[in-house]
């Protein structure tokens, strides 16, 4: 209605005057509704795809495969990354598109299937070895928790996308799954091992995926589900008398705010501290505190030691079942 | 600090990956220099481009340099980090010392967002040594045995003497003297 009425005095006024083209300043009313029914617009529309970085016209694959391990400090052989960059369905959409084209189908392409076993094995075995001899008082369950925290899907596509294999992935999906991603990043270690050996690609392991255990706590990547029970059947083997709990001090009994310390005491000595707001579970806290001593994963530990070159073939740690001390300690010698 | 910084991003200075504690990854991944081949705006973006850029290549051999030449536009650079941030810096009217120096800033950037602003200049995963506080920490372990109410508890702290006292220690003192003196004089005679 308003546009009718707006546009019948411009008529009459082109009418009157027949030169009309006049730079005219001003307020420039129309802009507003302008961009707004532009915004709608664009709301009405489906996102915008994030466009590939591959597809600017500053980029060059060759130089990018040259980059990516010049910054990772290896010496790769860049058909070999290449391959550890391309998955199968990549290569099936090629060979798809090459016949819907017609031309005779004559595809070189090796994919990524079989490295990512490879270097996987590669990862499972060193990160083992590595977590055996940094930790060997902790029991298998333990570094078994800790190995598949390390390894899983979610820290390793976070490994590969921070190290830039996002844009060097050949693969048909945008933006990159985590499991394209993951699977690139066991690939590209498959693809060390192949350019340079197996040494390399320990070291390039421990370099990337070990080093993330700093600052993290070992004991929230491993819960205990039963600490009271465990801690008096290790006593037990190891030939101790069991525990004793006894409150060491309390604060607020019988208010919401109550607080008990509980100390676990061996044949009158401490063994180990737990506070709680009732006294079964400062036991258990206290229970936890014991067994943290005993695995030597206490919160005042010393860092774990990245800083090793070669790692001899260690053998399982103990399991819950046969954890004792005792047997720990003889193990510790015999290896050394 | 103003008003406006409270609305910024804000956080510590945190290493990529634990950079540096296996080996350290530079993480400039891909820089874009753009320029124009005829303006006056890019002359020292060209100068740097003929003289220095190879060098720059040479020297850091995990970035990707790309030269993009555009016309009639003023030139800049573009840098990408592994983390996914990207860094632009204009280069208008730049000689060839002040073009160097902004572009050697850019492989010893972090990628950190330059609009972060840091709360602290350090940063630590461990700040305490001693362990969380408890109201048990450092307590005497004599009060595990003490009986309550405690008479000694219930004293006054740190109390100066009252006049009354003063007066009273005095007298007390004064009578001390008295008792003494008597007794020397009978020696002395």
């Amino acid at each position: 209605m308003t546009s009718r009425l707006s546009a019948l005095p411009v008529l009459f006024v082109r009418l009157q005057r027949p030169c009309p083209l006049v730079q005219n300043r001003g307020f420039k009313r129309w802009l507003r509704p302008t961009l707004q029914t532009l915004k709608k617009r664009k709301e009405r529309m489906d996102p915008e795809p994030l466009p590939r970085r591959s597809s600017f016209t500053d980029w060059n694959y060759k130089s990018e495969l040259f980059a990516f391990g010049k910054r990772l400090g290896e010496d790769l052989n860049l058909d070999v990354l290449r391959t550890a960059v391309t998955t199968r369905e990549f290569v099936l959409n090629e060979i798809d598109q090459q016949k819907a084209v017609g031309i005779e189908i004559d595809i070189q392409m090796n994919d990524n299937s079989k490295m990512i076993l490879e270097g996987s094995e590669i990862i499972n075995n060193y990160s083992l070895n590595f977590l055996r001899s940094a930790f060997p008082k902790l029991p298998e369950e333990g570094v078994i928790a800790v190995q598949t925290y390390l390894t899983c899907e979610e820290n390793l596509s976070t490994l590969a996308k921070n190290l830039g294999v996002a844009d060097l992935m050949l693969t048909p999906e945008h933006p990159v799954e985590a499991v394209t991603l993951s699977n690139g990043f066991k690939a590209l270690v498959a693809a060390i091992s192949e350019s340079s050996g197996i040494e390399r690609a320990n070291l390039f392991v421990r370099d990337f995926v070990m080093t993330q255990l700093v600052g993290k706590n070992i004991n929230e990547l491993w819960e205990v589900n039963d600490p009271l029970n465990l801690l008096s059947s290790i006593l037990q083997r190891d030939g101790k008398q069991p525990f004793e709990p006894r409150i060491v001090a309390e604060t607020g009994r019988n208010t919401i705010l109550a607080n008990y310390q509980v100390g676990l005491y061996v044949n009158k000595e401490l063994i180990g501290l737990g506070c709680g707001e009732s006294i079964k579970i400062a036991t258990e806290v206290a229970a936890r505190d014991a067994l943290r001593e005993l695995f030597d994963t206490t919160e005042s530990m010393k860092p774990v030691n990245f800083d090793v070159e070669s790692l001899p073939q260690t053998f399982a740690n103990f399991s819950i079942q046969d954890w004792s001390s005792k047997n720990v300690e003889k193990l510790m010698k015999s290896s050394r | 600090m103003s008003n406006s910084h409270l609305l910024l991003l804000s956080g510590f200075p945190r290493a990529p990956l634990q950079n540096g504690i296996g080996r350290y990854v530079p993480q400039l991944k891909r820089m874009t220099i753009k320029f124009c081949k005829s303006s006056g705006d890019s002359k020292g973006t060209r100068e740097f481009i003929e003289s220095k850029l190879v060098d720059f290549a040479k020297e850091n051999p995990g970035t990707v340099v790309y030269v993009k030449p555009r016309r009639h536009r003023a030139p800049c650079v573009q840098a990408e980090y592994l983390n996914g941030e990207e860094h632009h810096i204009s280069l208008h009217n730049m000689s060839l010392e002040e073009t160097t120096k902004w572009i050697n800033l850019l492989p010893m950037r972090s990628g950190r967002p330059t609009n972060l602003r840091l709360r602290k200049y350090w940063h630590t995963d461990s700040p305490s040594i001693q362990g969380v506080w408890s109201p048990f920490t450092n307590r005497d372990p004599a009060l595990n045995l003490a009986q309550f109410p405690m008479e000694e508890f219930s004293k006054r702290k740190n109390l100066t003497k009252t006049a009354t006292e003063i007066i009273l220690e005095r007298w007390q003192e004064q009578k001390e003297k008295d008792s003494t003196a008597p007794v020397q004089e009978k020696t002395t005679s």
